[in-house]
């Protein structure tokens, strides 16, 4: 079920910051809004029919009361619509219907909790970080070169540092691979009782979900995916986000809007 | 309808069915109507219409499915639905609670498919019509062979309006020479209204990797790209026959829902705008209600058809 049903609001910017490679936009609306990692919103920041559709975007975090809430987006320029709202500036408003789907399962207590973020998977990832600060987890954080990591104090948890693993296929910072080599050589040495409560949640490149699901669902542990597919409307009445989802007798489409974007990753096809 | 002098009256005529303002959300940009309980009650819609519904559940196209493009989008759903007998178990109560007015749009892959369909669904005394889909153009065997000829499309129409009482809306194909011609087909057969226009056939590829986006190679454009050719469509269709047109293709805002009452549309419906906007078709019906003040209209009957030419 979703966290609460989904409404229309218009945000406002407060800050629109380049880090690196990503923006970070905080968005003052006028209401908090309660939302499960892994919910998304539907985003625009622009007049007139072109581009079209909004953008989904996951909540990277959430705050405020009944008379004033912060949301926040964390999004890489990859395309017109990220270009357009990476341009706002303070005062700036946006379109912004949320909270939308199904976001992970994290109310399991007494879990490990294994988060793996690949490039900008990571602003569903740290949402996820910061609602088990209390629990046992680690957070493995992937990307193609070492500039292309977030800045530092974005990382929840940064001070610990033995709960993170940074890694960098360029192999300069971190570990020298991906995140599923990484996760590979950490099971080894995973006591069994450990990973009976082993429980991975993944977001990013499909590739990366794909060869993580295909690590961890033959040694039993249980995988929450967090997937991407083209969107139009993002609260499931189009039918155009559908992927396939093992079911009795077969497969069938499923909605990444509505009963994604976190599905159970042994349901689906890949 | 009782109005005062100050406000206007926005209801309208379609064939036997009144309707309380002109706004009617299209099939397929709607869902069963139940997704929009959140944003708003939908019985202040004119109509909604269903997404397409056929015998057996509908599995769809493969994705990637959908594709935006200039002002406009390519989709190829390829008519998922949950079929007819989960359709009236599951939605109708919740539809008859919600007392919206709701129109079911019906495919097939035969003739026999829609009498089937239309048969189920006529046993609903809560339904409005039924509106018959002559032209979706994202299923190989579904609808288009019915809606691209004159003839099929007279043949369907008889067939369907020999099993069913209900109102009987036939929504076409732009994917035709002559829109007029298909329009006086349908209403020789028995047709009380006709609805158009569908999506019109499109394509995306990416010239880098060399292939098509859409898993379906073409899939159908909908959006503020199509409302002109909609718009002059509409205009034939209404020249060309005596029953009701409701307009549909790129219906953003008050203003254009007024250009397609204006060519003569008794009404008209809004599909992508819902996918954009979940609150589109009621801030459509309050700007119907503003510009009419403004303009000094009192009802939509004195501004239907009344071009200058
Ligand atoms: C549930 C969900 C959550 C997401 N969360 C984030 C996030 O927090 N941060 C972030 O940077 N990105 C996120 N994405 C991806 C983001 O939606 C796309 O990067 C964005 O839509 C690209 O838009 P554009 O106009 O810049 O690109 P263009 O390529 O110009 O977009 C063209 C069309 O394709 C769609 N599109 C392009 N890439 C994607 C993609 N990867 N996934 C879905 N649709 C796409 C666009 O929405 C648009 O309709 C998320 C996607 C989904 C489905
Ligand atoms: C995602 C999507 C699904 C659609 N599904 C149907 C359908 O099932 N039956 C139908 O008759 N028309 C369907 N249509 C067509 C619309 O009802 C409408 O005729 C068309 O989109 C043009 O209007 P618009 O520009 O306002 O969207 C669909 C359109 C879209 C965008
Ligand atoms: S994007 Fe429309 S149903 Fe998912």
């Amino acid at each position: 079920m979703p966290h609460r049903m989904p409404r229309i609001m218009t945000g406002k910017i407060l800050r629109n910051e380049k880090r690196g490679v990503f923006y970070r936009t905080e968005v003052s609306v006028p209401e908090r809004v309660p939302f499960m990692p892994g919910q998304f919103a539907m985003v625009s920041g622009w007049n007139g029919n072109d581009p079209l559709l909004p953008r989904p975007l996951g909540i990277f975090r959430s705050e405020g009361d009944l008379t004033a809430g912060i949301i926040e987006f964390v999004y890489k320029v990859v395309g017109r619509g990220t270009a357009l709202l990476s341009g706002l500036r303070q005062d700036d408003l946006l379109s912004i219907t949320l909270p939308l789907g199904n976001g992970f399962s994290l109310d399991d207590a007494g879990r490990i909790w294994w988060l793996v973020g690949g490039g900008v998977g990571l602003s569903t990832v740290f949402p996820a970080a910061t609602y088990l600060a209390g629990e046992d987890f680690h957070m493995f954080l992937g990307a193609r070169s070492h500039d292309q990591h977030p800045p530092r104090e974005w990382i929840p948890g940064w001070d610990t540092p033995e709960r993170i693993t940074l890694c960098t296929d360029d192999g300069m910072l971190g570990y020298n691979g991906t995140v599923g080599a990484a996760i590979r050589e950490r099971l080894e040495v995973l006591s069994s009782s450990d990973k009976e409560r082993l429980t991975i949640l993944a977001c990013g490149p499909k590739g990366m979900l794909k060869d993580l699901a295909e690590t961890a669902l033959p040694l039993g542990i249980p995988m929450q995916a967090s997937l991407e597919n083209h969107m139009a409307c993002g609260f499931g009445v189009c039918w155009g986000c559908a992927t396939e989802i093992r079911a009795s007798g077969g497969a069938e489409y499923l909605r990444v809007c509505k009963e994604g974007p976190v599905f159970n990753a042994g349901e689906v096809l890949w | 309808m009782v109005t005062t002098a100050e406000t206007p009256d926005l209801s309208v005529r379609v064939g036997a069915l009144t309707l309380k303002n002109p706004v009617i959300a299209a099939s397929g940009t709607f869902g069963y109507g139940l997704e929009f309980f959140p944003f708003y009650d939908i019985s202040r819609l004119g109509a909604l219409v269903v997404k397409g519904i056929s015998v057996e559940p509908t599995r769809g196209n493969p994705p990637r499915r959908i594709v935006e493009t200039p002002a406009g989008m390519l989709n190829a759903i390829g008519l998922q639905n949950i079929g007819l007998r989960r359709f009236k178990d599951s939605i109708v109560p919740a539809l008859e609670k919600s007392k919206a007015v709701y129109v079911v749009n019906v495919y097939g892959r035969t003739e026999e498919e829609y009498e089937v369909v239309a048969r189920g669904l006529s046993e609903l005394s809560s339904l409005a019509a039924i509106e018959v889909n002559a032209s979706c153009p994202n299923v190989k065997e579904g609808g288009i062979a019915f809606g691209s000829t004159p003839e099929g499309l007279f043949n369907l129409t008889r067939r369907v309006r020999a099993i069913s009482e209900k109102p009987l809306w036939v929504k076409l194909s732009p994917n035709v020479t002559d829109i007029g011609v298909m329009a006086k087909a349908a209403e020789d057969a028995g047709a009380d209204a006709i609805t158009l226009i569908n999506t019109l056939r499109g394509m995306a590829v990416d010239p880098r990797s060399r292939r098509p986006l859409l898993a379906n190679v073409t899939g159908g454009l909908s959006g503020p790209a199509i409302r002109p050719v909609a718009l002059r469509m509409v205009w034939e269709a209404c020249k060309a026959v005596k029953i009701p047109v409701i307009g549909i293709g790129g219906i953003q805002s008050a203003e254009d829902a007024m250009e397609f009452i204006l060519v003569g549309a008794a009404a008209v419906q809004v599909g992508t705008a819902n996918l954009r906007n979940p609150n589109a078709c009621v801030d459509i019906i309050n700007g119907i209600s503003g510009f009419m003040e403004r303009e000094g209209i009192m009802n939509l009957d004195e501004y239907r058809g009344t071009l200058l030419l």
